[in-house]
């Protein structure tokens, strides 16, 4: 099992990203990059939590693969509302 | 007491209950951010509310509050495994309070907010009213999570000072406690950050 060194590593790590997320926002980026950046650290932030302090990492693998796989495809599928938001923009009365 | 087999190998039965339940919280929240940025992409006078001060600075020392409380809960776990009782209710206890800090620093931003004239179906800044409408209904529904997760970790707290549940309970409710904090990773960017202005 972790110790508990290895937390506050990661706890400090965490931190560090979140400090990142905050300059990329004042930082005038697109918004399409800034919401590419910020999805993306909050992902990596989200694989550390559940690998080290949700223990997914010592868990048996059957564990992860039982579930982590499924709400990750049923997040993907959640990807078909875009074209239809566009959409919406165009429908507004003038 | 015959209890019945994990379906997960080595997993006990409660640990992956509380995993199903964690799967499908996340589908929730994951279903209603996806909303928002359904309904976000679809306006066209959407406003950013947030200045940097004092919105995203009390975001921000919210976000290191709720980090924190996920290593204090990680310490008992690990004290309560070791079966060292006290320092393990020492630290629920160190969770339980940041859990609080948490909701106080939250709630004094809605009322902030709710003074300027946001609420679910009015923004003052002339723009959408979706804006207070997906902020208010986000965040409420992460802070019912904490909320209920105080209660949680006080109730076991109390059990297992008492002697009544064992460490397995400790952990259980400790991964329920890290999903709430991994939610906000969402929120703190999407809902914040994103509708910061300079």
């Amino acid at each position: 099992m972790p110790t508990l060194k290895l937390y506050v590593g990661i706890w400090l790590g965490l931190i560090a990203i979140v400090a990142i997320e905050t300059v990329l926002a004042f930082s005038h980026l697109s918004t399409s990059a800034l919401i590419a950046s910020l999805l993306l650290l909050a992902i990596v932030e989200a694989g550390v939590a559940l690998r080290y302090f949700m223990h997914l990492k010592y868990e048996p693998p059957a564990l992860f693969w039982t579930l982590i796989p499924a709400i990750v495809f049923a997040l993907l599928m959640m990807n078909q509302v875009w074209p239809d938001a566009r959409r919406l923009v165009s429908l507004h009365f003038p | 007491m015959m209890l019945e087999p994990s379906p997960i190998g080595a997993v006990p039965t409660k640990k992956f209950v509380m995993w199903l339940f964690i799967i499908a919280d996340a589908a929730t929240f994951g279903a209603i951010l996806f909303g928002y940025g359904y309904l976000r992409v679809g306006s066209l006078n959407w406003t950013r509310p947030f200045a940097f001060s004092p919105s995203i600075i009390n975001a921000l020392v919210m976000t290191v509050v709720l980090l924190t409380s996920s290593l204090t809960m990680l310490i008992a776990v690990s004290a309560a495994r070791d079966g060292r009782k006290s320092d393990a209710v020492r630290w629920l206890g160190a969770t339980i309070l940041l859990g609080v800090v948490f909701a106080v620093l939250h709630l004094r931003e809605w009322a902030s907010l709710i003074g300027e004239g946001w609420s679910l179906s009015a923004n003052p800044m002339g723009g959408s009213t979706l804006v207070g409408a997906t902020f208010f209904g986000i965040t409420g529904l992460h802070l019912l999570h904490v909320v209920s997760g105080v209660i949680a970790i006080g109730v076991i707290t109390i059990g297992f000072n008492r002697g009544r549940w064992d460490a397995s309970y400790v952990e259980t409710t400790g991964l329920y406690w890290h999903f709430v904090d991994l939610v906000w990773m969402f929120v703190f960017p999407l809902v914040y950050l994103l509708n910061a202005h300079a």
